[in-house]
């Protein structure tokens, strides 16, 4: 029992971490209804792009942060307004179908870039140890946990508080009554996605510099993103939190008291129960567009 | 992801080989993870046998031909290696075949080799029942668990006088394998087991794992992990203050291992069946050209790659005709002196006779501690 509040400190710290991966998708997935395989990617080329600006730059962390933004949101931006503008209102197959094949693109090229080696972004502060009675942190891990906080605080602030993401919300319930008051839907839709991916990218970066940044890494974002998405509903940005929260503590626990080895299996059980029991997510207000 | 991947191998592969292919050549088949959570390590393997075809064909090729090799992503899955194997027989018609990689893969690909009486080298895979399975045409240049296991739970036991010991090892059979043959090695020698954990490949945070090998209170971990796990697993050991000895299994003691790690590779011990600081000069000039073609040094994955395919190819120069039956009957009297000892195959076609070093890294080099030459098992 003595090691149970660093079970829950390791869990809550994983825990957040995974909230910060699956916002970015829920995000696109809620407001969008694009269900975005590419996420997982996204995620990776900002580790790898903070990998290059941190150590072939010479960047310092957060300018590397602000430029790996900006350059992930142009993409985002890009990727919108080039390849998902085509595949608008036509149901969820075809975008299932391009967001695959982004994925695969953008894995082999960013493979072929700078290959199989896993790739280490210079993090901020020191990695040392941090005693909180008999629990162990690192500082970096408390800093990355504020960084997320405020990631997250700083996207819900976007989008209730902001005239865009009054936009955003007016577009994804009526696009067609949103187009009348004068919105203009076409950069709304572009501008979700640059978001959702800065918010993956920014992820990636982060958490790259307290694992290290991978090209293959993609396919295991994507798979604990939708585990959390699922958990905590669709485009809930609380869900989204508590979800990543439950699965990374779940996890901990698991791992604590059962055994390390079959981790994995807590999250997809999670996901079984939760489309059994409560299918649009434990947090989720039904969906309301028609 | 595959067909991509295979695209960009094959354009690679043309762009080597069209000098080559003026005259006939013979071609070897190569299959290695180059994508997914092994293929940093796939890759050092082809490395090191590219270097031994380049050497090969600057001294003139075998048989008086080039030498060329056709490169396929097994991705370490059985699947796929049995896919790519197929391939490198029925389409591009090799004449023996080297890789796998995963002991499981290979094992998947040894019966395809069997059935096209195609020789099959393998320089990494170390499952111990692979050879016990009466294949004919397969070979193994590799240290297996087993073999590791005893030639080292001696040395621990004595070195580095541990009473209690926790494991680790990676989620699948080459990790379990290494844990229970080490763990059974260590207990005949009166080492107690305080702990048993396993973590999936590609697994990034292992506080859990490490709050739990803290309470066990171990004198040391033991730990069977391939770079990519293994660097954050060590980052992680040192982030959370645990100062137990460290001895690892897999590739531990390369350059790229330790760069990842930084500081946090000062002590480790590392049981290793091949180190670039061997003190001999066959050895000296591998890592010299091997440096030379890659910039970096040479680990257990390039040296696999390299002594594999050096085997291969002076069993097909011994054998005197691109011929399966002759060259696996060459394989079998096969005598080939390699960086790190002399290489021979008992009837069964296990590799024997080379050395296994136990290292230790400290300021960023890994440091001989003991070197045994493995005997006939």
């Amino acid at each position: 029992m003595e090691l149970l509040p660093q079970y829950l400190a390791n869990g809550l710290v994983t825990g957040s971490f995974y909230a910060l991966s699956a916002l970015g998708l829920t995000l696109i997935l809620g407001l969008m209804r694009v269900v975005n395989f590419a996420h997982g990617e996204l995620y990776m080329l900002g580790g790898v792009m903070g990998w290059w600006a941190t150590t072939r730059l010479g960047l310092d962390f957060f300018s590397g942060l602000v430029l790996v933004a900006v350059v992930m949101g142009a993409f985002g931006w890009l990727v919108d307004r080039f390849l998902i503008e085509r595949i608008r209102n036509q149901g969820e197959e075809p975008g299932i179908l391009l967001t695959i094949g982004l994925s695969i693109f953008l894995a082999n090229t960013a493979l072929l870039a700078v290959g199989t080696a896993p790739l280490k972004v210079e993090a901020p502060i020191s990695a040392g140890p941090l005693f909180l009675g008999t629990v162990v942190l690192t500082k970096l891990r408390v800093f990355a946990v504020v960084v997320c906080a405020l990631l997250i605080v700083a996207a819900w602030l976007v989008i209730h508080k902001t005239r865009l993401g009054r936009a955003m919300r007016a577009t994804f319930q009526d696009p067609m009554a949103a187009q009348l008051v004068g919105v203009r839907t076409a950069n709304v839709y572009a501008a979700t996605f640059a978001m959702g991916t800065v918010i993956a990218s920014m992820a990636g970066m982060l958490l790259g510099s307290i694992y290290s940044a991978q090209v293959a890494v993609g396919g295991l974002v994507s798979m604990k993103a939708f585990v959390v998405v699922i958990l905590g509903g669709m485009g809930s940005f609380a869900g989204a939190i508590a979800g990543g929260l439950l699965l990374g503590v779940v996890e901990a626990l698991w791992g604590g008291y059962v055994a390390t080895g079959w981790v994995d299996i807590v999250g997809f059980a999670l996901v079984i129960l939760t489309l059994v029991f409560r299918p649009y997510g434990l947090f989720s207000k039904r969906a309301e567009r028609a | 992801m595959n067909k991509w991947s295979q695209l960009l191998s094959l354009t690679g592969l043309v762009a080597v080989s069209t000098l080559a292919s003026a005259q006939e050549t013979v071609k070897i088949g190569v299959i290695e993870p180059l994508t997914g959570s092994v293929a940093y390590n796939g890759l050092a393997s082809v490395n090191g046998a590219k270097l031994a075809v380049e050497q090969r064909n600057a001294a003139g090729g075998v048989l008086g031909r080039k030498v060329e090799l056709v490169i396929e992503d097994g991705q370490c899955r059985p699947a796929n290696s049995v896919n790519a194997a197929e391939k490198l027989v029925q389409r591009d018609k090799v004449v023996a075949l080297q890789g796998a990689f995963c002991s499981s893969a290979t094992a998947a690909v040894m019966p395809v080799a069997e059935k096209y009486k195609v020789p099959f080298v393998t320089g990494v895979s170390s499952k111990a029942d692979l050879t016990e399975k009466g294949m004919q045409y397969f070979f193994r240049s590799a240290e297996t668990d087993r073999l590791m296991s005893k030639t080292f739970s001696k040395i621990l036991a004595d070195k580095l006088q541990l009473k209690t010991v926790a494991y680790i090892g990676v989620n699948d059979d080459w990790g379990r394998g290494g844990v229970e043959d080490f763990s059974k090695d260590l207990e005949a020698l009166g080492v107690k087991t305080v702990m048993k954990e396993y973590f999936d490949h590609g697994a990034t945070d292992f506080y859990t794992l490490l709050t739990k090998l803290r309470a066990s209170k171990a004198d040391g971990v033991f730990v069977a992990a391939e770079t990519q796990d293994g660097s954050i697993l060590v980052k992680q050991f040192k982030e959370f203050g645990i100062k137990t000895k460290i001895f690892g299994v897999g590739s531990w003691a390369t350059s790229d291992f330790i760069g990842l790690t930084g500081d946090a590779s000062e002590g480790i011990y590392a049981a290793v069946p091949y180190a670039s600081s061997l003190a001999n000069d066959r050895n000296k000039a591998f890592v010299e050209q091997y440096s030379k073609a890659y910039k970096e040094k040479p680990g257990k994955y390039g040296a696999a790659g390299y002594n594999a395919m050096n085997i291969m190819l002076d069993a097909v120069a011994r054998a005197g005709k691109a011929e399966p039956e002759a060259i696996r009957d060459a394989l079998r009297k096969t005598d080939y002196a390699a960086p790190n000892g002399r290489y021979r195959f008992t009837d069964k076609g296990e590799g024997y006779g080379f050395d296994v070093v136990l290292v230790q890294i400290s300021q960023r080099e890994p440091h001989v501690v003991a070197q045994s030459a493995t005997e006939k098992p």
